[in-house]
């Protein structure tokens, strides 16, 4: 069972991320990441999209593979910014981290 | 794959305690200058962010981490923040060699040789020249990223350095957009290669351009170094994916994952060597990678400054 928060989007403003709402899911920046692992980061950005946090912490590995090279950001047809939400999640999970 | 938490807080550590991602003492890193003469006033400092020194130190602290992935010892990495900073610092006095150093270090002295003959009035003041913190920016740790750009724009405010002439991506990167950004802090921020300014011919001469990611796109200075070859009569024979394009080579992942860069780094380093040309990177740690795949690589400063 995965607790859904709508709200989550705005927690992570506080983390620099306000476009978390703009991915339509389309793909694109799963289909161009040199890391092709299963659906990375669209699983993670609709993860936060959904406020599945649970889901985003117990997965954290998978943000720190993200090379943050900026390819899915440069194509997503949104401007989404796929791979900044990536790094807005990093500082998420540190915080949740340094808060325990 | 290193467990995150792990790694952040060593080099977090690191970089508030010693101001150096390693723990090393930065009179031990950075050690290039004292046989290049150089002016201690200009107009512009000469700020490499220490990435070129750290080169050699990366790929021995890599050999180690590649041994240890996926392993028990692997889970006792952060131990490594409790050693005290003495003993660390110690052991990078032993830890690469004057021979490991030395093509980082020449590369530093290419860039030199490229401003004079450029006619750029330029200065270094290696007490000056600190590691930007970039690394615990792409981690995630912002806020030892914040606490310790703070502390290096200070530190170039009090001597009233406003133009910065930088050498890599990743410092670029940092002083040009993070700062201003995260800390309110603006230099004037230029690379050594936008300020190539002499002429020079090499007509029939082929190379392979690899793009950092930061420089193709973050920044979009790829065309730079293009229009520089070609005014030299180079041609330079793109790979599909280059410029904005460009393919990682992995190298952000080193810290946590070895063989991620690995992964990576093959894909990246099979698409460059079927141009047949001579590759040209311009990253310490793109550099570093191609030659660990066993690319014929070379730095794009020590290139031109064959020309100079």
């Amino acid at each position: 069972m995965t607790l859904v928060n709508p709200e989550f989007a705005e927690e992570l403003e506080k983390f620099g991320i306000d476009k978390t709402l703009d991915c339509f899911n389309c793909g694109t920046c799963a289909a161009i990441c040199p890391l092709i692992y299963e659906h990375f980061p669209r699983k993670m950005i609709r993860y936060a999209q959904i406020g599945a946090k649970d889901r985003i912490l117990e997965n954290y590995e998978d943000l720190w593979r993200c090379l943050h090279c900026g390819l899915c950001i440069e194509t997503c047809p949104r401007e989404a910014d796929p791979g900044d939400l990536i790094l807005g999640l990093r500082r998420f999970v540190i915080d949740n981290w340094r808060r325990a | 794959m290193y467990n995150p938490r792990y790694i952040i807080d060593v080099l977090a550590d690191n970089i508030r305690k010693t101001r150096n991602p390693f723990g090393a003492s930065n009179r031990t890193v950075n050690k290039w200058w004292k046989d290049t003469p150089m002016s201690t006033e200009g107009d512009a400092m000469l700020f490499t962010g220490l990435m070129y020194q750290l080169a050699p130190y990366i790929e021995k602290t890599t050999k180690q981490i590649e041994r240890f992935e996926d392993t028990f010892f692997a889970n006792y990495v952060w131990l490594n923040k409790y050693v005290p900073k003495f003993l660390v610092k110690l052991a990078f006095v032993f830890m690469a060699s004057k021979k490991d150093k030395q093509p980082f270090n020449d590369i530093l002295k290419s860039v030199v040789k490229i401003l004079v003959k450029s006619n750029v009035d330029f200065f270094y003041k290696p007490k000056l020249d600190y590691y930007s913190g970039i690394l615990l920016y792409d981690l995630g740790d912002n806020e030892g990223f914040i606490e310790h750009a703070k502390f290096v724009a200070g530190k170039l405010k009090e001597q009233g350095i406003k133009k910065l002439i930088t050498v890599d991506p990743h410092t670029t990167y940092a002083m040009k957009v993070l700062y201003p950004k995260y800390i309110g802090e603006s230099f004037e921020v230029k690379t050594y290669f936008e300020l190539i300014n002499f002429k020079a011919q090499d007509k029939g001469r082929q190379v392979t351009l690899h793009d950092p990611c930061f420089y193709g796109r973050y920044l979009e200075l790829s065309d730079v170094p293009r229009k520089v070859l070609d005014d030299f009569g180079i041609e330079n024979i793109d790979v599909r994916n280059s410029g904005k394009f460009t393919s990682c080579c992995g190298g952000p992942a080193e810290s946590v994952s070895p063989a991620l860069t690995k992964e990576i780094l093959s894909k990246r380093y099979a698409e460059l060597k079927e141009t047949g040309a001579p590759i040209v990177a311009y990253c310490p740690i793109c550099l570093g990678n191609l030659i660990k795949a066993g690319a014929d690589v070379e730095d794009l400063s020590t290139f031109i400054a064959r020309y100079a």
